[in-house]
């Protein structure tokens, strides 16, 4: 029998709009969960989503997608690339497992709210493959580093973290509750699929995947590659959708919430993202420094698409280009001195000829945040390692919730944004952070930041044992510096001179 | 007495951190906790120098004695704790 190909009845079985008789249209689609901005039904299906397949087609692919993934794994799974691994390249592995799979997991249902709620049929389609493949994400991102848990219980935080009161992943989880598991189904897909997927998925595994096969991990580079291309295809639901809205007159909704969307984005990149790529990726293996892949991916790339679609860039863009040059340094010098609070083991990533590097990736790196790092790894050399430890908490963003933290040395511009709303104090580290929270104040005025919580006796007792205890963070578990501090004796000879 | 919870910005430190003093503590005290974060730690000491205190966005010190409660600042307001040369 003669098979139609796909596009001869793509667009007739898409067409899955119809007239409700039993209900009304708002109670087939509530406005809470589709999000449709009163537009008209026969307007959504003017939506074209631009990535066509069929369900046959994607159990096709995606079975060959699961084959090429769990064969390298099982073929490598007798190599010693744990054994033989830079321990900063393992410390990727783990900051992203902890961070990432159940965070897919859970987009899986804001995939399944765009493929219930959504009012085009196109979006229904593409959401309920995304649905499906933020399932995969999950459950292969879990299945991978289950082999290295009896190596070392930080790879168990794969699992452990994302319920857990970890000060990162309050952060990640405050992100990913807001663009994901409390929008409307118009709200995930600008959020969630256009600003933080087409934006900046990218980051984590375009990226990531060029840095791990250079570092011989085979396994990671296949598997988040894999996953990639399900992202390169279910990031494409947004983009349609900012057509329609802006040729119904909703382009100022839209740049709201995209505007939201890539500045959350951006922040928790910089904690997440930009300390692997310039200081626990080792050095020979760095393919781009965190700016130059920013500014290829977002301020080129990303950039374009969002004027080729009608809307502008985001108020804040040259905050946000300044930023890209200097947030994730302070990220990591936060993320390395509180290292106790974390469930991997930091990388250091400031030897001499790292510090080479990055003086010449952004120049002025050693009048600044290296000003900070001297005094540290003076410390080390001294043999006070106790000073290099923290014995306060750093004041987190009430939005962001990562440590307020800006450049540091002579030219010093760490600032407080403070805002005061129905009698209490907000911090925030950035203009960017505390326009969010004036835009929906309602949305975000009872959460407790860890400082907040803290404050109100909700950790005890208020020390470090107190806050590690609150994180569920358990001997052997806490990080320590990745390279049991090897990387400090580079400096010995020099130091030894000076104060000899 | 009490406790005076307090937001610390230390000059050329890259970070706020949570400062728990006590609302008796003069700005030479306040100072001082501040600096235990910081100074020796990411900060360099500055043989010469004192530390003062002063709100965010302010280019005057509040006096070195003066005690916290008589500041007006508030719980959790952010604090410049800046260097002065002696």
């Amino acid at each position: 029998m003669a098979v139609l190909s796909r596009m001869d009845w793509y667009d007739i079985a898409r067409t899955t709009n119809w007239t409700p008789k039993h209900v009304t249209e708002d109670e087939l689609f509530p406005q809470e969960l589709s999000g449709s901005f009163d537009i008209r039904m026969e307007q959504w299906e003017n939506y074209d989503e631009p990535y066509k397949q069929t369900y046959n087609e994607y159990v096709k692919v995606q079975r060959e997608k699961d084959a090429g993934a769990y064969s390298v794994k099982a073929a490598l799974e007798r190599s010693k690339m744990f054994e033989t691994a830079d321990p900063g390249w393992l410390s990727v592995m783990k900051s992203h497992y902890g961070a990432i799979p159940r965070a897919e997991y859970s987009a899986s249902t804001a995939e399944a709210r765009m493929a219930r709620f959504g009012k085009a049929p196109g979006m229904r389609n593409m959401a309920t493959l995304g649905m499906m493949d933020e399932i995969r994400h999950g459950q292969i991102q879990l299945f991978f580093p289950h082999e290295h848990c009896p190596k070392d219980r930080q790879f168990d935080w794969a699992h452990k973290a994302y319920g857990t009161n970890e000060w990162a992943i309050i952060a990640a989880r405050h992100m990913f509750d807001d663009m994901m598991t409390t929008r409307s189904a118009v709200g995930v897909a600008l959020m969630l699929t256009f600003a933080f997927e087409t934006g900046f998925t990218n980051m984590q595994f375009l990226g990531l995947a060029a840095d791990a096969a250079e570092a011989g991990d085979w396994t990671f580079s296949n598997l988040i590659s894999s996953i990639q291309t399900d992202e390169s295809r279910h990031a494409q639901i947004g983009a349609p959708l900012v057509s329609v809205l802006v040729a119904n007159g909703k382009k100022a909704e839209a740049q709201k919430m995209v505007d939201i969307g890539i500045w959350r984005a951006w922040k928790l990149f910089s904690v997440l993202t930009g300390p692997v790529m310039d200081y626990y990726t080792p050095l020979e293996h760095r393919k781009q420094s965190f700016k130059e892949f920013m500014q290829e991916w977002i301020v080129t790339q990303f950039e374009r698409s969002l004027l080729d679609l009608g809307l502008d860039t985001p108020w804040y863009w040259n905050q946000l280009l300044e930023e890209i040059d200097s947030q994730h340094h302070g990220m990591h010098l936060g993320v390395w001195y509180w290292r106790p609070t974390v469930w991997w083991n930091p990388a250091a990533g400031v030897s001499p000829e790292e510090r080479e590097w990055l003086e010449e990736k952004y120049p002025g790196w050693n009048a600044t945040w290296g000003k900070n790092w001297d005094v540290i790894t003076e410390n080390l050399l001294a043999g006070k390692r106790e000073l290099t430890y923290p014995e306060t908490l750093p004041v987190v963003c009430n939005m962001c919730q990562l440590p307020i933290n800006q450049t540091p040395g002579p030219a010093w511009k760490v600032r407080d944004y403070p805002l005061v709303y129905k009698d209490r104090t907000y911090h925030f580290c950035s203009e960017g952070c505390k326009w969010c929270f004036e835009e929906e104040p309602e949305r975000y005025a009872g959460h407790l930041s860890l400082v907040d919580r803290f404050l109100a006796g909700m950790i005890q007792p208020m020390n470090l044992e107190g806050a590690l205890k609150y994180m569920e963070l358990a001997p052997g578990e806490i990080g320590d510096d990745a390279h049991g501090y090897a990387w400090v004796e580079k400096f010995r000879s020099a130091y030894t001179k000076n104060t000899a | 007495m009490a406790l005076f919870p307090l937001v610390s910005n230390f000059q050329e430190d890259f970070v706020l951190q949570l400062l728990a003093v006590d609302s008796e503590n003069t700005m030479n005290e306040v100072a001082a906790a501040a600096a235990h974060h910081s100074v020796g730690r990411r900060v360099a000491a500055r043989p010469g120098h004192i530390m003062r205190i002063r709100r965010q966005g302010s280019d005057k010190p509040f006096p070195c004695e003066m005690k916290l409660q008589d500041t007006g600042l508030k719980p959790m307001e952010c604090i410049e704790v800046v260097w002065e040369a002696l």
